[in-house]
């Protein structure tokens, strides 16, 4: 049976379910620095806020890989790309980071390194004894 | 405080099930990016609650209200998510007032009760 699925991915009820364990997201929250007392809506709201997020994320990268044909299969890659490229998720950079090659990641640091003796070449005689 | 890293981290199943609901029929995720996500789930908590954090002390408040999360994620660029969390607030304060209505309903029927039938308030103290 082919379902008209025409709404968006991230379409629910609104409920006062949670999923996700508060007594979890609490602990979350409270390793963030200086988060003072945490009232229960807060909680609430914050667990409900963290769900939304896992939906959105796992839906647009699927949508942004595969629109919306159904039966593929969601990787880590789809998630990398659209970490790097949404301005939202840039928090999300070093937590998802893109996978390169190992040979590629050797490429970099040659570059990176005839760069940087390019530096020094031009400041040899200025910073030459930091070293 | 956080004992162990893991502790960080939010239940598997239940990310898989949230992923699972928001993808098309029979799409599958493989475990890595299962993973990425949670880890990424737990990471934008600390970023939403730190950022609330900041905004309800720039306001020279020392604890978060709802409306400090709420304003953050539109600072944050996630304003998709406001419509939706505010009646889901407005469901869990209907909730939460409902519920202290009841208790308080059902103790003034259970003092009614008791004052009427003074014979067996014992048992009508230990059905509540």
């Amino acid at each position: 049976m082919m379902e008209p699925k025409t709404q968006p991915p991230v379409e629910r009820p609104p409920s006062a379910e949670t999923f996700l364990p508060l007594s979890r997201v609490r602990t979350i929250m409270k390793s963030s620095m200086d988060t003072g007392l945490i009232t229960n809506e807060v909680l609430f709201l914050m667990t409900k806020c963290t769900e939304l997020f896992v939906r959105h994320l796992a839906g647009a990268a699927y949508t942004e890989a595969f629109r919306q044909q159904p039966g593929e299969t969601l990787k880590y890659e789809h998630l990398s790309q659209l970490v790097n490229k949404s301005k939202n998720l840039e928090f999300l950079l070093q937590i998802v980071p893109e996978k390169i090659r190992v040979h590629e990641f050797k490429e970099m640091l040659r570059l990176n390194r005839s760069a940087g003796s390019d530096d020094d070449d031009e400041s040899e005689s200025g910073s030459e004894s930091d070293e | 405080m956080v004992e162990r890293i893991e502790d960080l981290n939010l239940p598997n199943a239940v990310i898989a099930r949230l992923i699972k609901e928001s993808l098309p029929e029979s799409a599958s995720v493989s475990k890595e990016a299962r993973a990425a996500i949670a880890r990424a789930a737990s990471v934008f908590a600390i970023f939403v609650t730190s950022s609330s954090t900041a905004l309800a002390h720039k306001q020279n408040h020392k604890t978060i209200t709802a409306k400090d999360i709420l304003q953050t994620l539109t600072e944050l660029d996630f304003e998709s998510f406001v419509p939706s969390l505010t009646q889901d607030l407005e469901v869990y304060r209907k909730m939460v007032k409902d519920k202290k209505e009841s208790k308080a309903s059902k103790k003034d029927s259970s003092v009614a009760e008791s004052a009427n039938a003074s014979a067996t308030p014992a048992a009508e103290e230990a059905a509540e």
